[in-house]
This record gives C-alpha cells, structure tokens and sequence, in this order.
C-alpha cells in the first residue's frame, strides 16, 4: 500500500511537470476563476460598506415641547434604547440644543441677538435615534405615534428622511439580491470552466489511462495520479491566487477608502477573513477538482 | 493453456464477431490467428483480455475461467498475460525505461527488483542504449520492441501479437517477429494476430485462419492460403 501511494505521488508530480504547458493552461484556468470569484467577494464587500455607510448616516430626531421635563424625555430614551430595532439613542438636553444652535448661527448676529432677547430658552429636548436596519425606522415611528409618547413631541424629523429611508431600503434589497444572482451565475460558470479544463487535461491522457488499464493497473492506480494532481492544482492555484489578489486589493485600497469616505479598509476585511474566504474557496477548488477528475477518469478506466 | 469452448461474440443488434469458436492452444505453443480485416482475430485478444465479454460459451486461461471473470479480477488477469499491440500503446509521457518499469510497478513489484529485471529486458529486445529515450525520439521497430519488453518483463507465460508489425517496413517486421520466435523458445505461448502472409509462411508454425467470426482451417505448420 505505501510502495503503492508512494508511486501513486511520483506519477502525479512526473506526469505535471512532464505535461508542463498542458499543466500551466490548466492551472491559469483555475487562478482566472479564482480571482474572479474573489472579485465577487470584493464586489459584494463593497456593495454592502456603501449600503451600511449610507445607512449611518440616517438618522430620526425627535424634538420635546419645551415644556417635557428632563426626567420624561429619560423615560422615552430608556423604554427606546430597550427596543431590539434600535441601535442608540442620544439625548440633547435644551440646554445643550442652545449651545449646538448659538453654535451653527455664530457668523450671524442677528439670530444671537434675537435668541438673546427672548431670555427664555425656546428649544426644547430632543433625541436621535439610529435603527439597527433602515427598514426599522418605520416600526419606531409606529411606536412612538402612540398617544404615551405621542403627546410629549413637537415635531419627528422622518417624514424628510421617508422617501431617502425607502430609497436606500429598495436599493440594499436589489443589490442583495443582485449579489447572489452574480454569485450563483459566477459560481456555475467557475464550476463549468474547472470541470471542462480538468477534462481536457485528462482527455488527452485518455489512450494513456488505455495502455495503463491493458497492462493490469488497477482503477486506484490510474485514477490516484490524476486525483492528486487535482489537489495540487488546487493548492497551486489558491497560492498564486493570493499572491495576484493581494497586490491588487493594495492597489484598489486607497481608491475604496476615497468613495467609502470611512476608514474601509479591503486588505484588513480579508486579513481579518482570511480562513473563511481562502479555506472555503481552497476546499472548493480541489472538491471541484477531485469531483472532476473522478467524472473525467472513470469514463476511460472502464476497459 | 488457451481454451475457447464454443464462443460466440455478437454486437448489437446483430453483428456476429465471432460465432462458436473453439480453440485450444497448448502450453509453450506458437499460433497465428490468419484472416481479412473483420474476420474475428482482434476479437479473440479482447475476450482473452477480458475487454470484451463473451455472449456464450467459455474461455479458459491456464486453467482460470474467465468467462464470467469480476471487474476487480481483470488486472490480476492482464498481468499474467502479456500483449502486444499494432499502435504500441507505449506511454508517451515517460521515456522506455519507464514505459517497461510501469508493468512491473502497477503489480506492486519492489523498486530493488524492479531495477534489476528492466535492463535484462531491454537488453533481450535491443533497447538498452536507448532506455533514456522517449517513445517519440526512437525508430517505429524500436517503439515495438520496447513495447514486447514491457509485455514480457513480469514473465507472462503467454504473449498475445495483435498485428504488432502492422506499422513496420519489412526489415523491422523481420526483427520483430525473430524477437516473438526468440521468446517462444524461452516457454512463452504467443498468439499472433496478423494478416501478413509472408510472416506466417515464413515462420512455419500452427496457423489459424478465421473468415466472418469462424475458424475455416486450423493447420500444424501450416501456411496463409486464402
């Protein structure tokens, strides 16, 4: 068994580097689809920063009269914040209201004066709230429309952000769905360009795996060099898979941190990412590889 | 050492291959199966083989019956005979050394002894300068010999020839078949496939003329008459 193995694995790495050009059109054939799947991944990690950056920036203010004591307004933030659609809740006090607006209308006298003038402050409390989903404003909304809360609010600022909340909704739904349509139409077309280039490879073996099969080989002894060689384009294919992706992933960094206006960064996702993206497409690539291997080597065994 | 009880071989729907052959060849014996293209000769090697199965009768191998032999039998059955084909069949991605070490490998003989046995072979059969040598960088006459080298070296007691000078000129048809009469002196049974009149007269061995899937004559020392 170990002397058979052991030959098993010579004829593998012979038959590879002895078939060296054929070797090196399928393995470019397998890095093509493995960086293309790894577009995909960018593409879709991309998609869904944009939607969540987006997202962050809207938010629902809900100004106080002026006359709702602080410790009522505590009580709506508190039975808020205990809410599972949301993601926090900010109190400005009135006083802090004045200060934010004396703030933003400092280059004009006129409106400091006149706040000045009125010696009472005319603003009153009010809180910001950030869902957890865009599409859970709407629930908020509905709860703070009972007469409880209701009563205690001047104005809800979310009827301006409605249609941009709706918009963004409808866009992260299509691109959602998009994402795994591309996926599904990359992930078959991958599937067939492996499955058709590791079927040539064996196809011109075929009067080989003949000769083998007259002589007495057994099915193991001509299907194990071909499996194995499936392994190894596997591996080979992921290594220079990562060794193009990361220079590439360093050269688009800059240009994704501009449009994503955050501190996105696409090297540290993957870095971050590394076993699950790279160990799942690694184990994909020689499952693929061994499934069609096997497919392709078991129509010619069969003498 | 070769016995065929009654074999028929029919493709569908109804082409007969071969019809109720029986045939008996005898241990250290030299036969040539005769006959036109579609006569039934290249059919008798794949039953032998078991590339083919029969539809009736019964084939005998050295005693084994390989009529109804199991998928898992088959290599055991191809290394005890050896073959040798018109196309060679020669692996043309390793050189003839390799080619002829590969018979011995895929029985799971030892390396020690597999390094020891390949350059007798190749030195039987005239190859050992050209071992180092690929399939495509050597003589159609040397590409055949290398490819009896690869069917003798785990010492088959029978040889079958399916046409094995079918590609070669004449003085390389010549050498092959000293070679096959060379192998048959050492004990081996060989089976020559061919359609070469001048190779079976010359030789004078048992000849077996087939016509449509029937055996027509079967002659000690006989001759290739139509």
């Amino acid at each position: 068994m170990f002397a058979s193995t052991f030959r098993v694995t010579k004829f593998a790495l012979q038959d590879f580097f002895r078939n060296f050009w054929l070797s090196l059109v399928t393995l470019t054939i397998l890095v093509l689809a493995l960086v293309t799947v790894n577009l995909l991944v960018i593409f879709n990690v991309v998609a869904k920063t944009a939607i969540n950056t987006i997202e962050d920036k809207v938010d629902i203010s809900i100004y106080f009269k002026s006359e709702i004591s602080e410790d009522q307004v505590m009580n709506v933030q508190k039975y808020i914040q205990g809410l599972a659609q949301v993601k926090s809740v900010d109190y400005i006090s009135k006083e802090q209201a004045l200060e934010n607006f004396k703030n933003k209308h400092q280059d004009n006298p006129k409106i400091i004066q006149s706040v000045e003038e009125i010696e009472k402050n005319p603003l009153g409390a009010s809180l910001i709230i950030k869902a957890k989903n865009s599409s859970d404003y709407p629930a908020v909304l509905d709860i703070l429309q009972t007469p409880q809360y209701n009563n205690l609010i001047e104005s809800k600022d979310f009827d301006d952000h409605k249609t941009v909340i709706e918009k963004i909704n409808g866009i992260t739904q299509k691109v959602g769905r998009s994402v795994i349509i591309i996926a599904l139409v990359f992930a078959l077309i991958s599937i067939l360009i492996i499955f058709n280039a590791i079927r040539m490879a064996i196809y011109t073996h075929r009067e080989e795996i003949f000769a083998m099969k007259l002589i007495g080989a057994t099915d193991w002894f001509v299907e194990g060099p071909f499996l194995l060689q499936g392994v190894i384009f596997g591996i080979m294919s992921m290594v220079i898979t990562l060794l193009i992706l990361y220079p590439l992933l360093g050269f688009i960094r800059p240009y994704l941190q501009l449009i994503l206006e955050g501190d996105f960064n696409i090297v540290k996702y993957f870095n971050q990412n590394f076993l699950l993206i790279f160990g799942l497409e690694l184990l994909g690539a020689i499952l693929l590889n061994l499934i069609s291997s096997y497919i392709a080597v078991k129509r010619y065994v069969k003498v | 050492m070769i016995q065929f009880k009654k074999i028929s071989k029919i493709f569908y729907p109804k082409t007969v291959a071969v019809k109720d052959i029986n045939l008996s060849i005898r241990p250290k014996e030299f036969v040539s199966i005769v006959g036109q293209s579609g006569a039934g000769k290249s059919t008798l090697i794949k039953l032998l083989t078991s590339q083919l199965k029969p539809n009736s009768g019964q084939i005998i191998v050295g005693g084994w019956d390989i009529t109804d032999i199991k998928a898992k039998e088959i290599p055991l059955l191809r290394r005890q005979i050896g073959v040798v084909y018109q196309d060679f069949k020669l692996l043309p991605s390793k050189n003839i050394y390799e080619n002829v070490a590969f018979a011995l490998e895929v029985c799971g003989v030892p390396n020690k002894r597999i390094n020891s046995v390949v350059p007798q072979v190749l030195k039987i059969v005239g190859l050992k300068e050209k071992a180092g040598h690929y399939p495509d960088q050597i003589s159609g006459g040397e590409i055949q010999r290398a490819a009896i080298a690869r069917a003798l070296v785990h010492r088959p007691k029978i040889l079958l020839a399916d046409e094995p000078t079918g590609n070669l000129d004449s003085l390389n048809t010549k050498d092959i078949i000293d070679l096959l009469l060379k192998i048959n002196e050492f004990g081996t049974t060989i089976m020559l496939v061919t359609h070469n009149k001048d190779v079976v007269n010359r030789i004078k061995k048992r000849v077996v003329l087939m016509d449509h899937g029937e055996i027509i004559s079967d002659q000690e020392e006989g001759k290739y008459i139509l």
